[in-house]
């Protein structure tokens, strides 16, 4: 499976349906962008997802850190 | 006596005052006063979002529960606090309560404060509690509340925490509202930003290298959730100031079960866990209060180690989006309040603020203006505040018989006292609001401020300016047109 958002294959099963087996949610472990199965293609394939809203892995290590990390204490 | 004064005492003697300790008791009043509609159908999870949407649209649109949510357990409730109506009756006020008389009404409770919490042992929320195979889908019906949200948030949470270098001080445990992205069955993401109270404790807490324990209470009564929205200095207690918004009555607080912190003794369920020191997680986008989707950026992350819940829990989100929508209304007066409270406290002329305005990026002041250039320094001292300093970008200010909450009365001011070449002033390179699309770089704001007041001396006033007043006699004919009118109409 790949993750609509950044298109890498890390994908987890999140959870299914606590009633009835009617949908599951994945997650990314690169992005963790989380889809559920019945949602709308827009959300879903890869190939539909919205450029705007795509992110590059390598772009991700380079996001604004909040809140900045202090420097240790002692 | 001040205007607000007067008219706050008034009210006093009036105001009965409802008084709610959960959020089951606020929902069957909604109900009985046509502001909370049912949908009995199942429906699909990601339609909520939907719904809250459009029921922020209509004029006094009611909270909109979901008996039925495909594939969970437990119902959803939205726009709880999604109107003018929803608005008055969470303080015990009549549902037709205009703004202004509301603004008033919570200034002349906010000097109530401090109103101390009564601690109780046993409460609902702890019916239940799950501390294995912990699994935040069995509790509540998550979805995804706009198209391109990274996954399903909690956008109402209201989270309790201590100060890690002084845990037992009762002053500095903050409850506050942080968007939360559900990243897992026991895992969540957190937005903490640096000037916010839980970004102070957890900056604290990773410099220690310690975890910061936190208590994520849903579903509390209408004036907790208000409160924990509203900004108030750091050594302040947001329950001591429940119990002066509840008009003196103390709100009930219990020690919540993992790590004993005191959370709303009345919430619907209490995830308790903590947020791991010196991690950070790809986390959003979201949209976001300004009406556009913040960016994706690294932020906390928090472990969830149990979950306490009452019988069937209602799991209470809300809707937000390009304003007006459920979160303007909530955060509107719980902005212009401590605003005008603070700004009061160093300057008496100031006679109301309306900070309604994506959470106080824009305010209107109303003053009287005792010499040249007092209009100006009131605005800056807006921009000192804890809460303007990052968030408030635009500020107008008005005179005193200038109705701040009256936006005709604004732009009547706006457009016969301002001369562009004096009473306009940017002030560049201030601290900012970062989910502000035009806070450049995220965090930074330059800051308008427009002197809309008439000229005083020493200030050059190159003529009087007399004010039209009403003849004599109107309001004796608004009553007797309005009769009229009252009557033609039946």
């Amino acid at each position: 499976m790949i993750c609509p958002r950044c298109e890498t294959d890390k994908v987890n099963l999140m959870v299914k349906s606590p009633v009835g087996n009617v949908w599951e949610i994945y997650i990314c472990e690169t992005c963790t962008y989380s889809w559920r199965s019945t949602e709308s293609a827009d959300k879903t394939d890869p190939k539909l997802y919205a450029q705007s809203f795509k992110i590059a892995p390598n772009e991700i290590p380079k996001l604004l850190v909040i809140p900045p990390i202090p420097p240790l204490k002692g | 006596m001040s205007p607000v004064a007067t008219q706050s005492r008034a009210l006093d003697e009036k105001t009965t005052g409802k008084v709610f300790h959960d959020l089951r008791s606020f929902l069957k009043v909604l109900e009985a006063e046509g502001q909370l509609v049912r949908i009995k159908e199942e429906v699909d999870p990601e339609e909520i979002g939907a719904a809250g949407r459009a029921s922020a649209n209509l004029k006094n649109g009611p909270a909109v529960l979901f008996e039925k949510v495909r594939g969970y357990r437990n119902p959803v409730v939205t726009n709880v606090h999604g109107s003018w109506a929803n608005h008055a009756l969470m303080m015990g006020m009549d549902k037709d309560t205009p703004v202004k008389e509301q603004f008033l009404e919570l200034n002349r409770r906010w000097t109530k404060y401090p109103v101390p919490p009564e601690r109780v042992k046993d409460a609902p929320v702890k019916e239940n509690i799950m501390t294995e195979n912990i699994n935040i889908f069995e509790v509540l019906s998550l979805y995804r509340i706009n198209t391109y949200d990274s996954g399903c948030f909690l956008s109402k949470a209201c989270i309790v925490s201590a100060d890690p270098e002084d845990p037992t001080n009762y002053n500095k445990v903050n409850l506050g509202t942080y968007r939360m992205q559900v990243k897992g069955k026991d895992k969540l993401g957190i937005q903490a930003l640096p000037f916010h109270d839980i970004g102070i404790q957890l900056t604290k807490a990773e410099a220690l290298n310690k975890p910061l324990p936190i208590a994520i209470c849903l579903g509390c009564d209408p004036l907790t959730t208000f409160m924990s929205s509203t900004p108030i200095r750091y050594d302040q207690s947001e329950f001591d100031y429940v119990g002066a918004l509840n008009n003196g009555v103390p709100m009930k607080i219990t020690k919540s079960p993992t790590y004993g912190l005191d959370i709303p003794a009345g919430c619907e369920v209490c995830i308790e866990g903590y947020i791991e020191p010196r991690v950070r997680e790809c986390e959003g986008p979201f949209g976001e209060f300004p009406g556009s989707y913040s960016g994706a950026r690294l932020q906390g992350v928090v472990k969830i180690k149990s979950i306490s819940y009452r019988n069937n829990p209602i799991f209470e989100n809300l809707y937000l989006g390009m304003p007006w929508s459920e979160i303007d209304y909530l955060l509107a007066l719980n902005t212009s309040v401590p605003l005008y409270q603070m700004l009061k406290e160093t300057f008496p002329e100031v006679e109301a603020v309306n900070a309604m305005y994506t959470h106080g990026i824009g305010a209107i002041i109303s003053t009287k203006v005792r010499f040249g250039g007092f209009a100006k320094a009131v605005a800056m001292r807006l921009l000192t505040t804890p809460h303007g300093m990052p968030y408030a970008k635009i500020i107008i200010v008005v005179d005193e018989y200038v109705d701040p909450f009256n936006l005709e009365q604004v732009m009547w001011a706006m457009t016969t006292r301002v001369d562009p070449d004096k009473d306009v002033s940017i002030i560049k390179n201030c601290p900012g609001m970062p989910l502000d699309p035009s806070s450049n770089p995220p965090g930074m704001h330059n800051k308008l401020i427009i002197d809309a007041t008439a000229p005083k001396a020493p200030e050059k006033v190159s003529r009087d300016t007399e004010l039209l007043m009403a003849p004599a006699g109107t309001e004796k004919w608004e009553k007797i047109i309005s009769q009229l009118q009252k009557q033609s109409k039946n």
